[in-house]
């Protein structure tokens, strides 16, 4: 699916991306699965109400996401760490081994905004906690399906300049300390896509992504690497789409 | 009369909250915790029993979660069956004919505004006998010692989901034993670990709201 983007800054090639709900591919089998049930089917009673969330969902989903383009200025071995545009980040060894091969480098942000959010708080002060609960999970599936669908722009994009993308690495992920959101959204606009950073590194709204993507010649999307992390019940290690062993991007 | 206070337990277990409830589908119809509870009162059964089988139900929902046999659903639907008996046990608490088994406060920490976790484990403790006082999230260190002040003997037990402001929790334990020595501190989320817990000075960890009520449990007054 070919995105529509917008410079925001075109001398910084910072991008934000038109993404509606209609483009999102997210389905109640997801949500279930998500929220434990894979390999095993969810209770009807359950399945019901998702797909009543999923159905006011598109009203309350305020979409945006964007990213800037930026030349990885310099890479530490010893220390694990990359240059972009005077800010150096430590990704840890996990995840620079990844992106060491990266010419360039796409930070990008993603968010749903605050709807979901409030939406969900209200039914559990309602005391609808079940509805409450399926309308946060179901945020946090889309929040991760739109970054799905940036994150498959981005290569569409660098395929034209036959440029090749790593996999995504979010700060807080693979042992990539959480604080260096901080320096990650040093490199962005303020409020950027209408996302702010607390000082604990606490993204607002909530269902928000950020993370880093690598640009270039020589690299590759790979299998996620997780029996080298000590995370056990991390999202990339639980979360996999029905029948989806691990994606492999071009 | 036993036969009336394992069903009520039985409701709890399953998640059966009233007879229009269609959740669970094999129990379509049949009565649920919230009439039950109404003719075991009328039959004479006592609040305590009802309470001790609602414990028992709440006590086999979470260690299903605890193996993974069910997910958090499954845990809020047992929840909302528990709140139905509350309602008509309430006035015997109030009265003072039945007693909580002890005062847990709850809440996450400063800097961290995650709730559906630390939800879940205050809906399950209260459940499990305990009253519960929820301070919320963002909560600084001076609110939880006050809490501990008002409610003497409470127990305390703090969220966090990010390593960030997994800081502010080690703060806040040191901060309220600085005050309150004696106070047992159970803490809990995503990023946290045994060994961190340790670390931290807390006396508890537990990684889901079903190991929150055996610690709860264990340090009975
Ligand atoms: C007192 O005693 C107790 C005892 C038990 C206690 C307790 C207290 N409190 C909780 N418990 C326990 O009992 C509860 C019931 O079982 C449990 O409570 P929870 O709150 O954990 O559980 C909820 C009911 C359901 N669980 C959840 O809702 C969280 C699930 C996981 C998969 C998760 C999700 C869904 C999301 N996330 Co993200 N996310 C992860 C989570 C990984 C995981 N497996 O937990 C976690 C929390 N996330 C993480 C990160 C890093 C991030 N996330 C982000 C984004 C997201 C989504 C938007 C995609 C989504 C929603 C997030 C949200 N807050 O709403 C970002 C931050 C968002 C922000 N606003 O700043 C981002 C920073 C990534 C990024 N750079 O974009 C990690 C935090 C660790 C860290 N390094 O700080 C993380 C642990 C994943 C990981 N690395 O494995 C237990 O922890």
């Amino acid at each position: 699916m070919s995105l529509k983007y917008l410079p925001v800054d075109v001398e910084k090639e910072i991008y934000e991306v038109e993404i509606s709900f209609k483009d999102l591919s997210i389905t109640r089998k997801e949500i279930e699965h998500d929220i434990g049930y894979s390999g095993i089917s969810a209770p009807e009673h359950f399945s019901g109400i998702i797909d009543a969330v999923l159905s006011r969902a598109a009203d309350k989903c305020g979409i945006r996401a964007g990213y800037r383009i930026i030349d990885i200025q310099k890479k530490e071995d010893a220390n694990h760490g990359l240059l972009l545009d005077g800010v150096f980040f430590s990704p840890d060894k996990i995840i620079y081994p990844q992106i060491k091969k990266a010419e360039r480098a796409a930070m990008f942000a993603v968010t749903i905004g605050r709807e979901m959010e409030l939406w969900s708080g209200e039914l559990f002060r309602r005391g609808e906690i079940l509805m409450g609960y399926m309308a946060d999970a179901a945020a946090s599936s889309i929040v991760e399906n739109i970054t799905d669908l940036l994150h498959d722009h981005i290569r569409s994009r660098m395929l034209e300049s036959e440029m090749k993308i790593t996999n995504r690495y979010s700060p807080g992920y693979c042992n990539w300390n959480v604080s260096e959101q901080h320096l990650l959204f040093s490199l962005l606009p303020k409020n950027f896509c209408g996302i702010s950073l607390t000082e604990s590194s606490l993204m607002l709204p909530v269902k928000s992504v950020s993370g880093i993507i690598g640009i270039g010649k020589n690299v590759r999307y790979s299998k996620y690497n997780c029996n080298r992390c000590a995370v056990k019940d991390c999202t990339y290690r639980t979360r996999r789409r029905p029948g989806e062993k691990a994606v492999v991007l071009k | 009369m036993n036969d009336a206070s394992e069903k009520i337990g039985v409701c709890i277990e399953r998640g059966k909250v009233n007879k229009s409830s269609p959740y669970p589908g094999d129990m379509a119809g049949q009565d649920g915790a919230d009439e039950l509870t109404v003719s075991a009162l009328e039959w004479g059964v006592t609040p305590d029993k009802i309470l001790s089988a609602c414990n028992i139900g709440m006590q086999r929902i979470g260690e299903k979660f605890g193996r993974n046999e069910v997910f958090v659903p499954e845990l809020l639907m047992s929840a909302k069956a528990m709140n139905a008996v509350m309602t008509h046990l309430k006035p015997f608490f109030q009265s003072g004919n039945v007693k909580a088994k002890g005062k847990f406060v709850i809440g996450t920490v400063a800097g961290d505004l995650h709730d559906i976790g630390k939800n879940l484990v205050a809906m399950v403790v209260e459940g499990n006998g305990w009253e519960v006082i929820d301070l919320g999230v963002d909560v600084k260190p001076s609110k939880f010692i006050s809490a501990v002040k008002e409610n003497s003997g409470c127990i305390v037990g703090l969220s966090a989901l990010l390593t960030t402001t997994m800081v502010n929790m080690a703060k806040t334990v040191s901060e309220i034993k600085a005050v309150y020595p004696g106070t047992k501190i159970i803490v809990g989320g995503a990023p946290l670990t045994y060994d961190k817990a340790v670390k931290m000075g807390a006396d508890g960890y537990s990684p889901d709201p079903q190991g929150t009520v055996e610690f709860l449990n264990k340090n009975l007054l």
